[in-house]
């Protein structure tokens, strides 16, 4: 049995869709269904539900064998797992934006508002700027609007709520799209079946 | 079994193949750390201020310790330690963990190297339940780095691809940063390579470029020769997905995996390299088992004992007499005056109401 993490919401949607042509189908499983575990004899999967952010810590501690986070997530958590393949689904970016007649002011801090501390800082460690991080955990396009931040880094889609709040994006991170990972444990006891698993999984991808 | 039966049957493996236990103190300089951050598995160092200002660390590892200290003479050694290490969770908060170990320093031939890997076998399998060495070589990764063209910077983010096993990114990130094509072909072939020892090296041998990924592979095969047919064979597996720091590490490198754990129990590997460091001759080998990591898996099992004996105030002397024989059977006796409610039982003698 393999143990798979799913992200709650359209992404595991779509990441379940993948697994299911894959031949992993659930017969328990039901969209609108408030369980969050299903199991499948037949297919040899049992999947969870868990919060977007929380599939990596899941798969890290072995509760799940495998999982799909995005690779925003991986970036910012770095978890000690194996990436093992790109779904190329759920694309979208890390960006940094900001109000669309800013300009840097480099006599000072740049505040920086967005989730994803650890990715902004990397970012911006890179680029030798000192920054001043506002740890936010939604409606990050609010900050510079309300004047409390300078820029925020966050995920761009489609940029429609950018262009909506007259922000736009000055710089691309980089690309984000699903992945799936998996605990380094369970890949060395459940190789066959993991292997097995990333196979057919790619084939649909590249269908 | 629990953690401290465990740490008595190693102590016992380790002195039946002549190692000495090895005492180290339990604070160092701060800098020792400091200078060799990488080496540890843990960057979180508990640091203090001591005597006459110096800047002290309660140990976060032992190996260092062992390097730092041993006198550079020309006597092989070989040394086991089973001592308490302290860090920081990621949390913040503190942690003090047990941490066994070997550690082989000087004249490093091929059978050290044999044995070492022996040893941990022997090592994994005291612990019970399945498990896995992974194996690699860290001359063929560096091998590889060189193949590719790879600057520092580049290396650095090849190989957190290759931990990862990530071939997706790689494709995209050898195409921008114009590493090597022929080489760059053969990175998916080169994480995947596993399963039997022999055959994976033979694999390895096939996808050597130049002449440091020839010797490692070489290195490969007369370890897996020398294993060849024994009872802990296909535990062992070659998996280049193991890369350790490249400043210290220079030979074979392991992590060990058991049944049940989701993280690694055991790593370790040649470290020639830290001993020149400290202007050392010779070579280094060795490997920790993390037991911290174990305590969860031995849990299910702690906590039962064979025999309950219940006494009363006229029954103390039946009862005591009942639990040396028990003992001396080898079974396992709790005597108590009432049910206790931290362990359960097979079976339970209640001589509260005899006299």
């Amino acid at each position: 049995m393999i143990n798979i993490a799913l992200p709650k919401g359209r992404l595991g949607e779509r990441a379940y869709a993948l697994l299911s042509s894959a031949g992993y189908a659930c017969g328990e499983y039901f969209p609108d269904s408030r369980k969050l575990v299903f199991c499948d004899t037949d297919s040899g999967v049992s999947y969870f539900w868990v919060k977007p952010a929380d599939v990596a810590v899941y798969v890290e501690r072995g509760a799940a064998d495998v999982g799909v986070a995005g690779k925003d997530i991986l970036l910012e958590y770095s978890p000690d797992v194996y990436e093992l393949s790109n779904l190329e689904t759920g694309k979208c970016s890390m960006c940094v934006a900001a109000p669309a007649d800013w300009q840097d002011d480099m006599s000072r801090p740049l505040r920086v508002a967005t989730k994803f501390v650890n990715v902004a800082k990397k970012y911006f460690d890179g680029l030798g700027r000192d920054i001043e991080i506002i740890k936010l955990n939604g409606s990050i396009e609010l900050a510079p609007i309300l004047g409390m931040a300078d820029v925020i880094v966050d995920i761009v889609e489609t940029g429609k709520t950018l262009k909506e709040n007259n922000l736009k994006v000055f710089e691309n991170i980089f690309e984000i799209s699903a992945r799936l990972i998996a605990n380094k444990a369970s890949y060395n006891f459940k190789k066959d079946q993991i292997t097995e698993l990333v196979k057919r999984l790619n084939g649909e991808v590249n269908a | 079994m629990c953690v401290d039966e465990l740490i008595i049957k190693l102590a016992e493996l380790y002195e039946r193949h002549g190692l000495r236990r090895y005492k180290p103190g339990c604070f160092e300089d701060y800098s020792l750390y400091l200078d060799n951050i990488d080496f540890l598995i843990s960057k979180n160092v508990i640091a203090f201020g001591g005597a006459e200002g110096r800047l002290l660390a309660l140990r976060p590892d032992v190996t260092l310790s062992v390097v730092s200290h041993l006198p550079d003479d020309k006597n092989t050694r070989k040394l086991y330690y089973a001592e308490k290490v302290y860090r920081r969770s990621e949390g913040g908060e503190f942690k003090e963990l047990d941490q066994t170990g070997v550690e082989f320093v000087g004249d490093i031939d091929r059978v050290c190297e044999s044995e070492i890997v022996w040893l941990i076998c022997d090592t994994l399998s005291l612990i019970g339940g399945r498990y896995i060495l992974d194996v690699s070589h860290m001359g063929y990764i560096e091998g590889y780095m060189r193949a590719l063209g790879a600057d520092n910077a580049q290396s650095r983010v090849v190989y957190e691809l290759l931990r990862e096993k990530n071939a997706h990114d790689f494709v995209g990130f050898s195409r921008t940063n114009g590493l090597d094509c022929g080489a760059a072909e053969i990175f998916d072939s080169i994480i995947n390579i596993g399963g039997n020892m022999a055959d994976a090296v033979a694999e390895a041998k096939r996808y050597a470029l130049n002449d440091d990924m020839e010797r490692a592979a070489d290195e490969l095969e007369c370890l897996a020769r020398s294993l060849a047919g024994w009872e802990f064979c296909d535990n062992v597996r070659l998996n280049f997905s193991i890369a350790n720091s490249a400043d210290y590490y220079n030979g074979i490198i392991f992590n060990g995996y058991v049944d049940g754990v989701p993280k690694r129990v055991l790593s370790g590997g040649r470290y020639d390299k830290l001993l020149k460091k400290y202007s050392k001759s010779g070579g280094a080998i060795g490997f920790a088992l993390y037991l911290g990591e174990l305590e969860r898996y031995f849990k299910t099992a702690a906590g039962v004992a064979d025999s309950l004996i219940l006494y009363g105030v006229n029954t103390q002397r039946e009862a005591l007499l009942r639990a040396r024989e028990i003992i001396a059977g080898g079974g396992t006796v709790r005597l108590a005056s009432e049910v206790p409610e931290d362990i359960k039982f097979k079976s339970v003698t209640d001589l509260r109401k005899f006299k």
